[in-house]
């Protein structure tokens, strides 16, 4: 007997209402698999995902490789730049859980916030840059996993724009070959977030803090979901599986609450040049459409979000506000930091909040940090560091 | 600021060619296919509501191949679009957002006065990501560049050589590039900016910014023996 | 062996129909059903009334079941498939699979049936929560409440004051790969929508819509009156997101024809589902080795000349297995494919499709 399944009544259905995804079902075709015919072509050679790996769920129910450890860190200009401790939690996370990582110096940012700003730049210049970064990785042999969800999310384009058009292949082989690379396509495209998900149980397991009082809003970035939007983490536990549960699960898998508000799909206003050179637009549309929302709707302690740009904006835009007795003032952060300082990591040394513009310090009185304290060790760092005793903090200050 | 005289009215013919820049695009056959005119990609957009911007009508535009409603779009309302793909909704698989980015793209290299002026202002970026290898760096953050960032701007800027060494990443502890980019991985970067025609759209942009560009790039790169025509 | 038997493959519209014909023409007919009743998905569904006439589904249902059940020729099997398939115009040879375990049935000539089911809202590439949120709700689950002339908000049990549709959900997209019309949803959706306004006087209902597509008569039967009898809101512009705030939900689009964008407080949202192939029509395209189109739909080789020969000789499909029907289409195909058939058993030789 055959297995065809007898029709569900629609109000067994609607009882139920468990959605499941079948992956053979995909309405979109399965890149990695032109990215493998591709190397069977000879066009490419493909850096495959290391063992070990985490498979998660994307959007259409197929699995995605995360790699666990080897990882090559392409960094974020923003998040290096203005918000260290965002990166320093990446890094911090690695080193708690054990795992080897690669922090390269040849490694060049991704260009994409300029390219998105001005468009002072080509499709083949962007690609070629893409490509020189993971031609980088493959040689130091780790597996490249992204910070930033703007270079993620333009990394997934140019892929798609490679895998399309064999004319820029051509090209962006022939500029990689004048400065003696190969052209290396690595199998998955890796944003950190999905590396934090993946870890999300192993992160909450090493947890210092009691964080169920705490109630978060998440901010999801626009270009880790919805360009290239079969490529993001989802899954049927979180939002009935409707939303991408990336940034959402590590929350509850950290035991905070996630709380939810009537924008949650809107940008957050960052436009590139916008945050830079006209930020009449972000600060209005954070302030008005996210921050203000958030706070009537939701009440928030702190708002998590898991991009360089979303980070900046949110943070950014709420001083000017404030000025204006606009209803703000939720601290934003990454959820690498907010995990890490689960963890035990310090607010100083490690997140470095001190470079965020929002007042994070009520956030983490309630948390259960004494950042007095923690503020005055730092001081105490500083002049070390001044006094030329030492020159750098080091990661065995970090976790003195 | 130089002043900039008025250009002299545009033809039709060159509307009609700069048109025929943008479709000729490679990824422009990938980006607009038909469109219902729905209204979904203004729903999600960010920018239709603060600007008089609509994706839509930039996708009917192009669509229609109505030449004037084209022309003032490339001269005004591509700049405000925030790149940020919400447009990807699009039932009919368009990317307005990715249509816009050429329409940017080909907007620069005609050295458009319109493209010139939105980008001023934002010329120490380009000079940035051009020279360092990264974007945006620590010394950018001073309280007279961005005021309305509040008090830690000034904290930022007045202790950033302290701050930028009290920090454990190797490679951070840099502050006039994000992290530390070696010499190296810079020439390749300029290679890259040399051998895919980068530096001639600077110049359309910036001819002052370009001079120096090139100066320091076409340095580094004889160094490392690479040939520059 | 030759058979002057019919086999129709499916006890909805399309096969009841279908059978009745046929047996009109004096053929003995069995027909097969994997429920354990006639009526198909009006039937299943808890149809409320029909398009664009207001007949009641229910009794009209039971009368095309009573139109097959009260003839003498008629071999109806309930909680049975078709399982496997052998031979060749004018002697088939089927496995039936049943309760009382697997037969073979000879047949002359074959009837697909098999229909559709409603689109799953959570695959639309649009954000609609309809796993999150208990107040968004299909077409036919609006339709179930309108059965038992009563519509609530789900989550309260109480009446709404605000509803809307959503139309285009499943169909008319790319990017979930269902390119095509699903034909009825927008006579459907004003439809109930001129139902709850006759219900419920004091609740306002907005349509949002891409175009809307009331072909010949449904156009002053079903649009006219819905705006101006029963002040049905059509506003052009679909809605891209919905989302919860406080007691009642907020949709997102754009109002196209005044060029701004919009964003509603809504009570229910019913989604227009569109038609999908059923789980029964995807299964038996491999199990008669006829051919499907990329979604499953059974195709008709002979376009629309030829609307009922599948590309098997001897084969017809009847509604909206071969793609988004209207009862009227359905009901249609199913007379013509039922004449088809009897006119290949009652032939030695089979008839080539034109």
């Amino acid at each position: 007997m055959s297995e065809i399944p007898v029709a569900v009544t629609f109000a067994e259905q609607a009882k139920q209402r468990i959605f499941k995804r079948d992956p053979d079902a995909a309405p979109i075709a399965d890149i990695r698999a032109k990215v493998f015919e591709l190397e069977a072509a000879g066009e490419w050679r493909v850096q495959r995902v290391p063992e070990p790996f985490s498979p998660v769920m994307t959007k259409y129910g197929r699995t995605k490789k995360i790699p666990v450890e080897h990882t090559w860190h392409h960094k974020s200009c923003g998040q290096c730049g203005h918000i260290p401790g965002y990166s320093t939690s990446i890094f911090w996370l690695n080193r708690k859980l054990g795992l080897d990582y690669n922090d390269p110096k040849d490694q060049t940012s991704c260009t994409a916030w300029n390219y998105y700003a001005s468009a002072t730049s080509n499709a083949a210049a962007q690609a070629a840059v893409a490509m020189r970064n993971f031609a980088a990785a493959d040689e130091s042999g780790y597996f490249p996993i992204i910070h930033c969800a703007t270079s993620y999310g333009h990394y997934k384009e140019v892929r798609d724009e490679l895998v399309r058009h064999p004319a820029l292949r051509a090209e962006v082989r022939k500029i990689l070959a004048a400065m003696g690379k190969e052209l290396v396509m690595p199998e998955e495209m890796v944003h950190y977030s999905e590396w934090v998900h993946a870890m999300r149980d192993r992160i909450a397991a090493r947890k210092v803090l009691d964080l169920s009082k705490i109630v978060v809003t998440v901010h999801p970035a626009c270009h880790y979901y919805k360009l290239v939007q079969e490529d993001a983490i989802y899954d049927p536990d979180v939002y009935g599986g409707q939303r991408t549960a990336i940034v959402s699960a590590t929350v509850q898998a950290l035991g905070a609450q996630v709380a939810d508000y009537s924008t949650w799909f809107d940008c957050c206003g960052f436009g590139f040049r916008h945050i830079l050179v006209q930020r009449d637009f972000s600060r209005s549309f954070a302030t008005q459409r996210k921050i203000e929302v958030m706070k009537e709707e939701a009440n928030p302690d702190v708002t998590l979000t898991h991009d360089t740009g979303c980070v900046t904006t949110l943070d950014k835009s709420q001083f000017a506000a404030k000025a204006h007795d606009r209803k703000v003032g939720i601290p934003v952060m990454s959820e690498a930091q907010f995990a890490a300082l689960a963890m035990g990591a310090h607010p100083y040394r490690v997140c470095q909040l001190h470079w965020h513009a929002t007042d994070y310090r009520p956030l983490l009185t309630k948390m259960g940090i004494d950042w007095e304290a923690r503020w005055a060790e730092f001081q105490v760092d500083l002049k070390r560091l001044e006094s030329g005793e030492a020159k750098y903090l080091t990661w065995e200050d970090a976790d003195a | 600021m130089p002043i900039r005289t008025a250009p002299p009215s545009v033809t039709e013919e060159e509307k009609a060619r700069v048109f025929a820049e943008v479709t000729a695009d490679e990824r422009y056959k990938d980006y607009l296919y038909g469109c219902y005119e729905c209204g979904i990609c203004v729903a999600v957009c960010p920018s239709a509501r603060f600007y008089d911007f609509s994706p839509r009508r930039i996708a009917q535009a192009v669509g229609r191949e109505d030449l004037g409603m084209f022309w003032e779009q490339m001269n005004k309302d591509i700049w405000d679009c925030s790149q940020c793909f919400s447009c990807l909704k699009c039932p009919r698989g368009n990317n307005p957002g990715g249509v816009i980015t050429i329409m940017r793209e080909v907007a620069v290299r005609n050295g458009l006065r319109t493209a010139r002026e939105a980008l001023e202002g934002y010329s120490r970026i380009v000079y940035k990501i051009m020279s360092t290898g990264t974007q945006v760096s620590p010394d950018m953050i001073r309280a007279d560049a961005f005021p309305d960032w509040g008090p830690t701007a000034k904290e930022t800027g007045d202790n950033l050589a302290l701050w930028r060494r009290a920090m454990p990443p190797e490679t951070m502890h840099t502050t006039s590039s994000s992290w530390e980019v070696s010499e190296k991985t810079l020439s390749e970067l300029y290679l890259i900016w040399h051998m895919t025609g980068v530096l001639d759209m600077i110049r359309e942009v910036d001819e002052g910014l370009h001079a120096i560009l090139v100066d320091v790039m076409e340095e580094s790169l004889e160094e490392r023996g690479y040939k520059v025509a | 062996m030759p058979s002057d038997r019919l086999l129709v493959i499916g006890g909805g519209p399309a096969g009841m129909e279908a059978a009745r014909v046929g047996l009109e023409l004096g053929a003995p007919v069995t027909i097969v059903e994997t429920r354990d009743r006639l009526g198909g998905t009006p039937d299943e569904a808890s149809y409320a009334a029909l398009t664009p006439d207001f007949a009641d589904a229910g009794e009209a249902m039971r009368g095309m079941a009573d139109a097959v059940t009260r003839n003498g020729l008629a071999d109806v099997r309930l909680s049975t498939r078709v399982t496997a398939s052998a031979g060749e115009a004018g002697a088939f040879r089927v496995t039936l699979s049943g309760p009382n375990g697997d037969e073979i049935v000879e047949a002359g000539a074959m009837i697909v049936a098999t229909g559709f089911t409603h689109f799953d809202p959570a695959s639309a590439n649009q954000s609609y929560g309809y796993y999150e949120f208990p107040d968004v709700i299909t077409l036919p689950e609006a339709e179930k409440m309108l059965k038992d002339h009563r519509f609530v908000k789900p989550s309260t049990g109480e009446p709404p004051k605000r509803v809307c549709f959503v139309q285009c959900v499943g169909s008319r997209d790319r990017r979930i790969g269902n390119e095509y019309c699903s034909k009825v949803c927008c006579g459907v959706a004003s439809k109930e929508a001129i139902e709850i306004r006759r219900l419920l006087p004091d609740c306002k209902v907005t349509i949002f819509y891409i175009d809307m597509r009331m072909y010949g008569h449904w156009e002053e039967k079903i649009y006219w009156p819905a705006q101006e009898t029963y002040h049905v809101n059509y506003v052009r512009g679909v809605i891209s997101e919905i989302l919860p705030q406080g007691d009642h939900l907020v949709v997102r689009g754009e109002d196209t024809t005044m060029g701004r964008p919009m964003e509603v407080a809504m009570d229910v949202v019913v989604l227009s589902v569109g038609m999908v192939p059923s789980a029964g029509t995807k299964a038996i395209g491999p199990i008669l080795g006829i051919e499907q189109d990329k979604n499953g739909f059974i195709q008709t080789p002979g376009g629309v000349l030829d609307p009922v020969a599948t590309s098997v000789a001897g084969i017809f499909v009847a509604g909206a297995a071969a793609g988004p029907k209207d009862l009227e289409d359905t009901v249609s195909m199913a007379g013509s494919a039922a004449a088809r058939a009897v006119a290949i058993t009652r032939r030695p030789a089979p008839v080539l499709a034109r």
